[in-house]
């Protein structure tokens, strides 16, 4: 007997997970061929092409188009977090990484380098742009992490 | 955090900056090693269900994926169909008109799935040439013994 099934793009909302398993055994394929340093390269050179509309909105109208973008991607991931925003801050702490606990409830080994997912590009979206960003804290057991985007002394 | 619905120019961006740093056969490397240890859940249900396991995996990743397509699958005739109407990732690349896919980005769908089903006993066909469009037609079939 043939099974037939016809879905549209509408019928269902885009969230594959699998996704954060993929872009790890990524970071992963670098790590070992070309070390630490192409990762970083690499994490730039997307954040650089990516988030290119981000980055012009940053420079336009300052953190609170990062904080936006953020809870949108929080919100589509179901992640738990705090943010505080100030003119001239934004502080961020996610509790937990839903993509680092999706992968490691998957059976796969997190990345060593899997923080730079956070730190290298958040640093490339605030480059060229009167803000910068540092990693307070990272948790490489859960992802979490704490997050400080702030106006660069001129 | 890079959210899993920023994933595929992520992905499309690995392809161009291995085949920057290295070559093309750096990208078709990176492609096998991401089989053998990403495509597990492909090779788990192939192996327990037969060709329904290709009908048991892509349910679940085209549905997640908010995929356009019509599947088939006729366990008698020993044969497996996705007619891709609409691929949410090569759409997604197209549709963000600031970033440049890699250009022989669908050939990843090839190389991940034929080192997956070759090996138990498949033949693996994927007709790429509408891929322009984000259309693209795959089909599975037992070898004949």
């Amino acid at each position: 007997m043939k099974q037939i099934i016809k879905q549209k793009a509408s019928d269902n909302t885009y969230y594959h997970q699998d996704f954060h398993i993929a872009l790890n055994y990524g970071i992963n394929y670098l790590h070992k061929s070309f070390g630490g340093e192409a990762v970083r390269e690499y994490l730039a050179q997307f954040a650089n092409a990516y988030f290119a509309p981000l980055k012009k909105e940053l420079r336009d109208k300052g953190l609170p188009v990062l904080k936006e973008h953020y809870e949108k991607i929080y919100k589509i991931e179901n992640a738990v977090f705090h943010m505080n925003i100030s003119p001239h801050d934004l502080f961020i702490h996610l509790s937990e990484s839903p993509a680092v606990m999706y992968i490691k409830t998957n059976g796969h080994p997190v990345s060593s380098l899997y923080q730079e997912t956070v730190i290298t590009v958040n640093k490339e979206i605030c480059r060229n742009t009167p803000y910068d960003c540092e990693l307070a804290e990272y948790k490489h057991e859960n992802g979490a992490y704490k997050l400080r985007f702030f106006k660069r002394k001129m | 955090m890079i959210s899993c619905t920023e994933f595929i120019p992520a992905y499309s961006e690995l392809f161009k900056f291995l085949e920057k740093k290295q070559d093309k056969a750096a990208v078709v490397d990176f492609w096998n090693y991401l089989s053998d240890t990403f495509l597990t859940n492909l090779k788990d249900e192939l192996i327990e269900n037969g060709i329904r396991g290709c009908w048991v995996y892509w349910s679940k990743t085209l549905k997640e994926e908010a995929a356009d397509f019509t599947m088939e699958l006729d366990e008698e005739a020993g044969e497996f169909s996705i007619n891709m109407q609409h691929c949410p990732s090569k759409g997604l690349l197209l549709e963000n008109k600031h970033i440049e896919p890699y250009p022989d980005y669908c050939e990843h769908c090839d190389v991940l799935y034929r080192r997956v089903l070759e090996p138990l006993g498949y033949i693996y066909e994927l007709d790429r040439s509408q891929t322009d469009h984000a259309r693209c037609k795959l089909r599975v079939k037992t070898k004949k013994r």
